[in-house]
């Protein structure tokens, strides 16, 4: 615990501008009106007490309604049960309802909310709408911009339900709800000047990533450091790796690496 | 006698051959350059807009425009707004011939009619540089240090 508020504080002090397009969490922001991205989440998790490697595969289409109000869809592929399969996929909106701007700077909430649908069958404590359980959930970010740091902290309320194939949710509908809540910190590395939309950008972030069962009162406490580079001014690369602090919920697989590849066309419909 | 009266105001209104040859804009609510390409490219969808030069450092954008065109304003900042920013700047270039400009009377230049805030009943001439002052067109501290009225569609408050 000490060895992480050591890191962060480190990681604050480092001079930087801030960037706020968080790796393991969404900001308060969303990406513009009229716009489309495409994003491909890769997760080469650990399992526990074996040498196996659980790999998940997500790809997403984000499209940008309008200025306040953006939605995803996405698939859900793994090989967690033997095969490499489909195992569902979500849907997912945000909606920003306060901006506050200056130059280089920014205070922005927004509210979102999540339906997935996931077949394949339950062996973790820990609730997961994005590749794991069938379920809904709902929360709220606030972003904060400010030249050299780029600030973010969310609250999520998840509800997971029996997911399909028959495979219920096995720890009794007492310990189906959960309570997740995110801390996200990030710095613009490089370039030191900005000459041009073809420089390549280089942000840190580090994140907390939290979740307490409402019924059991278990928890983890996750600690996800990350690269990002965005290439001209369009493209993006996350590399990442998330890693349990403490935890007394049962996971599966909860340390492992990271990789996200995201291109946005900006402008695609009107 | 109501055409009369209409026939009088339109001759005391004053009307110029003036025309918009650029805008500086400035955005705020953003540190990257992803963020500036967003609005960079959201600019250039505009069907009046010839050329945008962005500076990131100073997040403003110098944008042209074709000749002959009608310049939309109201335009220019829903782009910037739908790009997820705001404006905090926005300085038009605008060609006065021999106008002269008092404080509060209405300009009409093409589509549009200027109050000026600050004119001291001069005679204007050749390319000026004025700064729109209204709600959106800058910082909302700016705006709330001297609000003025809701306008109407293409009416503008501005400083010389």
């Amino acid at each position: 615990m000490k060895q992480s508020l050591f890191i962060v504080i480190l990681f604050l002090s480092l001079p930087g501008k801030g960037q706020e397009l968080f790796s393991a969490t969404e900001p308060a922001s969303n990406i513009a009106a009229g716009s489309i991205g495409f994003r491909l989440d890769n997760s080469i998790m650990n399992e526990i007490n074996s040498s196996k490697i659980n790999y998940h595969l997500i790809p997403e289409v984000i499209i940008g309604v309008s200025k306040k109000l953006m939605i995803q869809g996405n698939l859900f592929f793994s090989n967690r049960n033997k095969n490499f399969a489909a195992e569902g996929g979500s849907l997912y909106a945000k909606y920003r309802f306060l901006s506050h701007d200056a130059v280089q700077r920014h205070f922005r909430m927004a509210v979102f909310g999540r339906v997935s649908y996931n077949n394949s069958d339950i062996h973790q404590e820990e609730i997961n709408m994005y590749g794991h359980n069938s379920g809904y959930e709902a929360g709220a970010v606030a972003t904060q911009l400010l030249r050299r740091v780029a600030l973010s902290t969310s609250l999520t309320f998840l509800n997971a339900l029996d997911n399909g194939n028959n495979n219920k949710f096995p720890y009794g509908s007492k310990n189906n709800q959960a309570i997740n809540s995110t801390l996200s910190i990030g710095r613009l590395m490089f370039p030191k000047e900005y000459r041009s939309y073809k420089q390549t950008n280089i942000n840190l972030m580090v994140e907390f990533l939290t979740q307490v069962n409402t019924g059991s009162g278990k928890y983890y406490f996750d600690i996800a450091p990350s690269v990002q580079m965005i290439f001209n001014s369009q493209s993006r690369v996350d590399i990442g790796y998330r890693n349990e602090l403490s935890g007394t919920l049962l996971r599966t697989a909860p340390n492992g690496f990271f990789i996200r590849l995201e291109h946005t066309f900006f402008n695609a419909f009107k | 006698m109501k055409k009369i009266f209409l026939f009088i105001a339109i001759a005391f209104s004053v009307v110029t051959n003036a025309q918009v040859t650029k805008v500086s804009l400035q955005a705020s609510g953003l540190t990257c350059s992803m963020c500036s390409n967003s609005i960079n490219k959201a600019l250039k969808t505009l069907d009046f807009v010839d050329k945008v030069e962005a500076d990131i450092k100073k997040y403003t954008f110098e944008i042209s425009f074709k000749s002959n065109s009608t310049v939309d304003f109201e335009m220019i900042k829903k782009k910037v707004e739908g790009a997820g920013f705001t404006v905090s700047g926005f300085v038009a270039s605008i060609v006065f011939n021999n106008v002269q400009v008092t404080n509060n009377q209405p300009i009409n230049i093409g589509d549009k009619i200027f109050y000026f805030v600050n004119a001291g009943g001069q005679s204007v001439n050749g390319v000026k540089e004025i700064k729109i002052i209204d709600k959106g067109f800058v910082s909302l501290k700016e705006f709330k240090s001297n609000p003025y009225p809701n306008s109407s569609p293409h009416t503008y408050h501005a400083t010389l």
